[in-house]
């Protein structure tokens, strides 16, 4: 009996950080503001006024009171399917992120290689979307999303490999990222390792390439190919992708922080995560919202040629650096 | 340093260099070429403005009981392009710095300058004649002894007998030339 | 729920269609939308690519022969509740060109405009006064929505 109540608890638990504490709620809440951040900022450094910071929850109410429609030629069953896919991959990721100093991630579960299968997912939900689409600027919107994607994930596969080595430190690899961001909160943070700069720096140019912001906004173009394979979506659907592309932006942003840079600073879970947020906002700021403000767009061509060339070049000086020291 | 960073860091730290307009009143040249304004008081009624608006915004048309014309401007088809403006011979019309157009569409037909001008009646005869401002008939009649303010009462047939009449009076009054 | 609404209509994303425009009025809307001076993002609007994401539609242009079907069939990609504004005179009458030959418009003719905003082209300011009455009626249409209950499509029109 004692052991059935055990794992009522434990479920109990895994329902609240899915719902509401590093997950869903509490993601959702933090990527929507830094959705809003990231639209006030850049239209500052362009020398506008910009829109409210609580635009993007105004934006979400808009769209679910909208109409929904469906295109009479669409797969209609997996046009309805992927956005969901898209935001459950994203909420289990949230739920999975360890927010340093308050929340230690689930050790046994939380393992990298998990994420590196989950952070694709809104990509393959667009991927789903374009092609159930039947509109012809969503089948180029996702084979340009299926050419970016392989070649942003190889940087990201490298990072981690580099970061599992180091932390496992010649006993073997370490994967689960709760037990990174102890190894880190003992020795030291990653990010100030020489060994494992160039592999910072290539999380960095993964963090646009993922998020689909200029240069690399290449698969949702809305000048070019009017948005791609978000072309047909309207009403609550839409809010869906623009959910999960909320909380993606808190997941990608906290996966860094955790590898990187998981100092804690002295004081509650409070200003823990007040901390947390200052740096997903910063290393948003570096990636996403400069980025955005000061680029065009690249060709696919030139975009896979980039991940391919410089990313995956320090990534892989990051390993190798890794491996001669064990 | 890449310049589109000092670009960027410029522009943060000068803040926005938007207009207030929604909340408060934008800011108008004063030369903007908005509204059409017509002032009926001088309107001759030659219509060369109808003649040359390009949108053909401008009409022109008598009303029915013959006592006067309708001058109207639809600021729906007008390209505000001031030719009007230009064209008019008595400066009867302007552009006014109105430049609040949005209406809804139920006030579509509503966006008009709307102006009826009488016809004035011939102090002799009676009949229906379009008015002729003094300030004109003032620079018609400069060089001449008439009396602007009646002549500008009469029709032009009146006014043809008027002269021919005060053209006699003269060659009465004055004595016959002497023949060589 | 009146809260609601109030709410939605303060993100409205426009969209415009080009109804065979001499790009004078489209210049203008590229003006309200990036020009730091104007920056209608402040409304909260967006310039979004997609119909399908519209809810204030621009139509400029006085509706050309070749490019009605077309025109009307973008129109009707749009989700209720939408908001037309007819920017421009070409759309709200056919300005110069009204009487050609390949002039199919004005555009409410076949698409109910709800708000014009006349000029050639309007001024910005006047666009973003377009875009004010635009939300108003909006406010207006969800009101009446929410009162009417099922009946959605017979309440909009």
């Amino acid at each position: 009996m004692q052991e059935s109540g055990v794992y009522i608890t434990l479920a109990g638990w895994a329902i609240f950080h899915l719902l509401v504490f590093p997950g869903g709620l509490f993601a959702l809440g933090i990527g929507l503001f830094l959705k809003g951040a990231d639209r006030k900022l850049e239209a500052r450094l362009q020398r506008r006024v910009g829109p409210p910071l609580y635009q993007p929850f105004l934006d979400l109410i808009k769209l679910s009171g909208k109409e929904a429609m469906i295109p009479a030629s669409a797969q209609r069953l997996l046009f309805r399917i992927a956005p969901l896919l898209g935001f459950t991959g994203m909420a289990v990721c949230a739920a999975l992120l360890p927010v340093p100093g308050v929340y230690a991630g689930l050790p046994d579960m939380g393992d990298m290689l998990v994420y590196f299968y989950l952070l694709p997912l809104p990509a393959v939900a667009l991927i789903l979307a374009g092609s159930s689409s039947s509109s012809p600027f969503g089948a180029l919107g996702f084979s340009r999303e299926m050419t970016v994607m392989f070649a942003y994930e190889i940087p990201l596969l490298l990072v981690i490999l580099a970061v599992a080595l180091h932390v496992g430190g010649g006993r073997g690899a370490e994967f689960s990222l709760g037990r990174i961001v102890e190894h880190q909160l003992e020795h030291g943070q990653l990010g100030f390792n020489w060994e494992l700069i160039p592999a910072f720096l290539a999380y960095l140019f993964f963090l646009p390439g993922t998020m689909g912001v200029p240069p690399f906004d290449i698969p949702e173009a809305e000048t070019e190919i009017i948005e791609g394979p978000l072309l047909e979506y309207s009403g609550a659907a839409l809010a869906f992708f623009q959910m999960a592309g909320a909380i993606k932006t808190v997941v990608v942003l906290g996966f860094g922080v955790a590898l990187f840079f998981p100092g804690t600073l002295p004081g509650g879970p409070l200003v823990n995560i007040l901390w947390f947020l200052g740096k997903c906002l910063a290393l948003m700021f570096l990636t996403m919202t400069l980025v955005k403000a000061a680029t065009g767009r690249f060709r696919v061509d030139q975009a896979f040629a980039f991940y391919l060339r410089y990313p995956t070049a320090l990534a892989a000086v990051s390993l190798i650096l890794v491996l001669a020291r064990l | 340093m890449p310049r589109f960073l000092k670009i960027l860091a410029r522009n943060l730290l000068k803040g926005p260099s938007t207009e207030a307009f929604p909340f408060k009143e934008a800011f108008t040249p004063p030369r903007y070429r908005g509204k059409v304004v017509m002032n009926p008081n001088l309107c001759v009624g030659c219509g060369i403005c109808t003649h040359v608006c390009p949108g053909g915004a401008i009409m022109m048309k008598e009303s029915e009981d013959q006592n006067g014309y309708y001058f109207m401007v639809w600021h729906n088809t007008c390209a505000f392009c001031g030719s009007c403006r230009h064209y008019c011979p008595v400066k009867a019309i302007s552009l006014s710095q109105d430049w609040h157009n949005a209406h809804y569409q139920s006030e579509k037909y509503r966006m008009v300058e709307h102006h009826f001008v009488p016809y004035l009646h011939c102090s002799s005869c009676g009949a229906h004649i379009r008015r002729l401002p003094p300030a004109l008939a003032a620079r018609i009649y400069s060089h001449s002894s008439v009396d602007p303010a009646t002549i500008i009462r009469l029709c032009p047939d009146c006014r043809q007998l008027a002269t021919a009449k005060r053209e006699g009076e003269v060659h009465e009054s004055s004595p016959a030339p002497q023949q060589p | 729920m009146g809260f609601l609404s109030k709410i939605a209509v303060r993100s409205p994303w426009l969209y415009r269609i080009n109804a065979g425009s001499c790009n004078g009025c489209d210049v203008e809307l590229a003006t309200t939308a990036f020009i730091p001076r104007f920056d209608v993002e402040r409304l909260g609007c967006k310039y979004c690519g997609s119909p399908r994401h519209a809810d204030i539609v621009f139509i400029t242009g006085p509706l050309t022969l070749r490019v009605k079907d077309q025109a009307l069939r973008v129109w009707n990609e749009i989700p209720e509740p939408k908001i037309t504004i007819a920017v421009g005179v070409c759309p709200v009458s056919g300005g110069v060109f009204r009487g050609g030959h390949s002039i199919e418009g004005p555009v409410d003719r076949y698409i109910p405009v709800d708000i014009n905003v006349p000029g050639c082209p309007p001024r910005p300011q006047a666009i973003m006064e377009g875009v004010i009455l635009a939300r108003e009626l909006w406010l207006r249409r969800l009101e009446k929505l929410e009162a009417g209950g099922g009946e959605r499509r017979a309440a909009l029109s």
